[in-house]
């Protein structure tokens, strides 16, 4: 019985075996980097300023991108609707967490049951439009909804609420969980999230449900003619990556000082898009590699070029477009047995 | 006839609904409120036609939703900002773009050299990548330090915004003449030549060689040619050439700006289409992704040659005169003294912006339509609006169609976009606004179809100018005493409701067919 159990573990251990070293190196992240920069681990518990610090900044808002990341890939890679309105997901889950802490001073659990519960309505509101428009006019109808949303967080009628367009600023987070004091408490938290998150995505997609979302992908009218209600699977996955996308949002608002309204606007859709094409669309893990590359990108970018960053990660889009078109892990998927067989030849060139 | 009406019985009843909310719109207000609202309507929807009928001809034959259409529109406007108020930088520049243009004209020569020249199979794969670094290096060298006068971005007194303002108060600024003073012209121009012949021989080499035997006439270098002669007699005449620009009047000015921006916008297009569009036919996902990575490049490209401040550009002559009798009462005085004014029913209605681009958006509209249902090409596009397959198997070449008509598109973007710059001022973000507009207008009038663009467009500028219109009088609401004023937030978000609210109603539209 044991050996039994001891070999199924060995297996798992052996075909998960990047998974759990990614996870252990993100786990130590904080003290490797706090031991690099002449910081034992117990400063590193006391939350002092330092690079550790920095990088656990820069690592929470990786994982808050990889998750919204994850939510538009729910929808755009694996059930295949192009939704030019996803910042609505997020900006929703941003605003309500800031306006329901700040304005009417409910508690965290509270406003995270009220963001949810906002995040399944509006994928209902999605979910109203889907029967009626397909493809380009749909992305055209979430567009337009999701300007609607853009306009209404920016105008100066509820700047009391939104802050118009200087941003959403002055929640109070609960020390328990401040990113000011408190980083590495969060950044676990954040890690956790991910990863529960990540593996809730994973089994969605390999449930027979999440099967018939790619059918849907692959060809609408022949998973209707196989009997399948194709609008129940869309609301499913849009209902999913809304609640995602708003958990997203709900830390964005608790990590960020402030919540300008780009959040809200087309270009954060477009940041998704990026992402999830830089890492490989419908691969799920791409989402996550996607997240960290082009965060540390634009990170790279912002400080070494300054103003017209934004060049270059236009001209990173297009030359992915046009030579990557898989991604990273969807290329990797496709050539790892190359690749291997090229590391080998190299190995053997060198005795 | 019943029969009709029972099939549109919903479009019909929109159409009404959308005329009765018009009808009470000017009850509201008064006459001379009405006229001006109701040109300016037509004016941004004209300018927003501009846009979107370019795209959906795209979007129609080539099924590419080119997200970059905006900011091509912005492009234009630029191009045609640079020959308007700087006419020697535009003569600078057609010697360096002639030269470089002219060894791709030489296209259909290579394949057949490229089969003469026998090589080994290794050199033959390293040999394009050699050749197009060779073209690219000689390019960075030379390029950089080729003499053209420009503005200058960081230096505020040649900046781009002080030229416009010089250049409205009458006095055209112009900046020294650059002299080759880093390298000698001849090596310069022949470096340019060589360079793009070498590269272009090369990009040819990437396409794998064909062993069809064709004969080369007199055309295949007839374009090589041209452009060479050009090259040359630009630069030869290069003062002479700048001189009669400048001495030019400003209405005469106004027309080549129009014909260079809409040319060169027809460029573009060809060139992308051409270049990075055509490999993604088979991935349509794709090809959405890489026009929205352009629009950014594109963005960015315009703010490192133009700088990010707005400016104006100055109105010809023709639409600029005032003092005597302006604004004018009637036509005949206005041709008299062109004043940039004219009272109409009492309303002081300014031409350029609101009675001349209305007038251009007609004879565009017009036109279009001429060469869409009297041409040759016209056919071709309509057949291959409905079906491409078809099209392609009776034998027409579509590919060729697909260039033209990718960049008839862009030209059109780009005349909205030089037309648009002497009323709406030139912004990096002038393409995006009208870009969403134009969107709008396509989903409400109907994706793929020409009148519906129309229809679309107009509907779009009419609601926007009349809210911002009620933003300034207000709506009375009745059986109560509140006046009710729609704040500038609302008037993207009043016609994006529309739309959202339309498709609903009718999902392809008011004029689109169904699927």
């Amino acid at each position: 019985m044991t050996q039994q159990i001891n070999s199924r573990l060995s297996a798992f251990f052996s075909t998960h075996r990047a998974a759990l070293f990614t996870l252990l190196v993100l786990i130590l992240l904080p003290f490797i980097v706090g031991l690099m920069d002449g910081e034992s681990p117990m400063m590193v518990f006391a939350n002092e300023s330092g690079n550790s610090k920095f990088a656990q900044g820069l690592a929470i808002e990786i994982f808050i991108l990889a998750l919204y990341a994850l939510s538009f890939d729910l929808i755009f890679g694996i059930t295949g609707m192009l939704s030019f309105g996803h910042s609505m997901f997020f900006g929703v889950g941003a605003y309500l967490t800031g306006i329901a802490i700040k304005t009417f001073g409910l508690s965290l659990p509270a406003t995270l049951g009220l963001v949810f519960i906002a995040a399944i309505v509006q994928a209902i509101l999605f979910g109203l439009v889907l029967p009626r428009v397909k493809g380009i006019t749909f992305a055209l109808v979430t567009l337009g909804l999701g300007s609607v949303f853009h306009i209404v967080v920016m105008s100066s009628e509820l700047g009391p609420y939104t802050g118009a367009d200087v941003g959403l600023q002055g929640v109070i987070v609960p020390a328990f969980i401040s990113p000011a004091n408190e980083r590495l408490r969060f950044y676990f938290i954040a890690l956790t999230i991910l990863i529960l998150v990540y593996l809730i995505y994973k089994r969605f997609v390999d449930s027979p449900t999440g099967r018939v979302c790619v059918a849907i992908r692959e060809n609408e009218g022949r998973a209707r003619m196989l009997g399948y209600n194709t609008f129940y699977f869309k609301l499913a996955a849009l209902t999913l990556s809304s609640l995602t996308a708003a958990l997203a949002g709900f830390m964005h608002t608790l990590y960020q000082p402030i919540v300008s309204p780009n959040i809200a606007g087309m270009g954060f859709t477009v940041t998704a898009l990026l992402i999830i094409l830089i890492g490989g669309v419908g691969t799920l893990s791409g989402a996550l590699v996607g997240a960290v590359v082009y965060r540390l990108l634009d990170f790279g970018l912002r400080r070494y070029i300054g103003e017209s960053a934004s060049f270059i990660s236009g001209a990173v889009y297009v030359l992915f477009v046009l030579f990557i078109p898989f991604g990273i892990v969807g290329t990797w998927k496709m050539k790892s047995l190359q690749i291997k067989q090229g590391w080998q030849r190299i190995q053997k060139l060198f005795g | 006839m019943s029969s009709y009406f029972r099939k549109n019985y919903v479009l019909l009843i929109t159409l009404s609904v959308i005329a009765a909310l018009f009808v009470a719109a000017a009850q509201g207000m008064e006459k001379k409120d009405f006229v001006i609202t109701l040109l300016r309507g037509l004016s941004v929807g004209s300018l927003t036609f501009l846009v979107a009928s370019g795209f959906s001809l795209i979007f129609g034959l080539l099924d590419v939703l080119n997200l970059a259409h905006g900011t091509l529109f912005m492009i234009g406007a630029y191009i045609g900002w640079t020959v308007f108020v700087r006419p020697d930088t535009f003569v600078d520049l057609l010697t360096p773009l002639a030269l470089i243009l002219s060894g791709f004209a030489l296209g259909d020569v290579y394949p057949l050299l490229a089969t003469r020249i026998r090589l080994g199979l290794s050199v033959k794969r390293i040999l394009p990548w050699a050749l197009v670094l060779v073209s690219i290096l000689i390019f960075g060298f030379i390029l950089p330090r080729y003499p053209i006068s420009i503005w200058d971005v960081e230096n505020y007194g040649q900046s781009p915004v002080t030229y416009s303002f010089m250049a409205d108060q009458g006095t055209r600024l112009l900046a020294p003449v650059a002299a080759f003073t880093e390298i000698s012209a001849p090596l310069a121009l022949i470096g340019l030549l060589l360079a793009s012949i070498i590269g272009a021989f090369g990009l040819s080499l990437f396409n794998s060689v064909t062993q069809q035997q064709f004969k080369l006439n007199w055309k295949n270098y007839a374009g090589f040619a041209i452009l060479l002669l050009v090259a040359l007699l630009t630069f030869i005449f290069n003062e002479s050439l700048t001189a009669s620009l400048t001495g030019l009047s400003s209405n005469w000015l106004f027309v080549i700006a129009v014909l260079v921006a809409t040319l060169s916008g027809a460029g573009l297009g060809a060139l992308i289409e051409s270049t990075l569009i055509r490999p993604l036919y088979i991935r349509p996902i794709y090809q959405l992704m890489l026009t929205l990575g352009m629009s950014a490049i594109g963005i960015e490209i315009v703010r490192a040659i133009w700088g990010r401040p707005e400016f104006v550009m100055p109105k010809p002559v023709f639409f600029n005169g005032s003092g005597g009798v302006c604004p004018a009462t009637n036509f005949a005085d206005w041709w008299a003294n062109n004043c940039s004014t004219i009272l109409l029913l009492d309303g002081r209605v300014r031409v350029y912006n609101e009675i001349f681009i209305p007038i251009v958006g007609l004879v565009v509209l017009i036109s279009i339509w001429m060469l869409l249902q009297r041409t040759r090409l016209g056919m071709v596009i309509r057949a291959g609006v409905q079906d491409r397959e078809m099209v392609e198997a009776l034998g027409i070449n579509v590919r060729r169609v697909f260039t033209m008509v990718f960049a008839l598109g862009v030209g059109l973007a780009a005349l909205g976009g030089i037309l648009a710059a002497p009323s709406m001022g030139l912004s990096n973000a002038m393409g995006e606004s009208l870009f969403l507009n134009a969107l709008i207008a396509l989903a409400i009038g109907g994706l793929t179809n020409y009148p519906g663009a129309a229809l679309g467009s107009v509907l779009v500028g009419l609601i926007q100018q009349f809210i911002i219109k009620y933003g300034q009088i207000g709506i009375a609401i009745p059986f109560t005493d509140i006046i009710f004023k729609p704040t500038p937030p609302l008037v993207p978000a009043s016609t994006v409701l529309l739309m959202v609210i339309i498709l609903l109603i009718l999902p392809n539209g008011l004029l689109g067919k169904k699927e």
